[in-house]
């Protein structure tokens, strides 16, 4: 049983990282990245209900709360590059390239 | 057993959706997608017994921040013509899951090789809302108020980032 909710979370971190990598849209990346926070969050709560502590859903709400202030942060910065390039492409974002 | 049969709609329900991220062109069904996702990993966070964690992924995952990332979308105004195009989105995704493969059995082989656990009743206030705050303000008190102090910065940078108005041009 453990091991099934196991392998689950692995394969929504391997979709996660498979939207990272493949796609362009930054919006995508950025709920991608999401869905691996989902994943390991997963693994947390099975984790702790197989071991019977509940140290694991603690851990739970401080990746919540991380990724609360990743949202704000993330969005903020899509919305600059949106007025700045008028595009969502991740490819148009080179301004570090130097 | 009626749990095994949730199980297995859950899962589904949840991989269908991260497929459905991953594969659709506009962020708005990507967005839609998510949410089923992020839905039926509360229907798990249920079967696993962690009542305060289903209800806060609901609220906060599927409802604030979900929300947050559909106003964006909808406040950019995204239209079909503005999407990068990604014609050979599919074949960087066979690429990206060739790749991915080894990790991806390896990490199962890993899961594989844990003991086998029995499935244990638990007592009736695991998950529950006092035996997670307690714990928290107990053995987390610390992290927590960092948490705090870290949502905090995330507001103020938001505000400055977002906030900002240029004054010469």
């Amino acid at each position: 049983m453990i091991q099934d909710y196991l392998i689950l979370s692995i394969i929504l971190f391997c979709i996660g990282i498979l939207g990272v990598v493949s796609r362009r849209n930054v919006l995508i990346i950025f709920m991608s990245i999401e869905l691996m926070l989902n994943a390991a969050n997963l693994a947390f709560i099975t984790f702790s209900r197989f071991h019977e502590s509940m140290d694991g859903h603690v851990l739970v709400m401080m990746v919540m709360a991380v990724a609360a202030a990743e949202a704000a942060l993330a969005l903020a910065v899509v919305i600059l590059l949106h007025k700045h390039k008028g595009k969502l492409d991740s490819n148009v974002f080179s301004l570090l390239k130097g | 057993m009626f749990a095994d049969w949730l199980f297995t709609g859950f899962s589904i329900l949840s991989v269908l959706g991260a497929i459905g991220l991953v594969t659709f062109r506009h962020p708005m069904n990507g967005a839609m997608s998510l949410v089923i996702t992020l839905i039926s990993l509360a229907g798990l966070y249920a079967l696993l017994s962690a009542k305060l964690i289903f209800a806060i992924q609901l609220i906060v995952y599927a409802g604030a921040i979900m929300s947050l990332i559909l106003f964006i979308i909808m406040f950019l105004n995204v239209q079909t013509d503005d999407l990068p195009e990604e014609k050979d989105r599919f074949l960087y995704l066979i690429g990206g899951g060739v790749v991915l493969a080894p990790v991806f059995f390896f990490l199962k082989k890993i899961v594989q090789s844990l003991p086998a656990s029995e499935t244990t009743i638990v007592g009736n206030g695991f998950g529950g809302v006092k035996e997670v705050g307690l714990l928290l303000f107990k053995d987390w008190l610390l992290p927590f108020e960092i948490v705090s102090i870290l949502l905090l910065v995330a507001l103020i940078g938001a505000v400055v980032l977002a906030g900002k108005r240029r004054v010469s041009k």
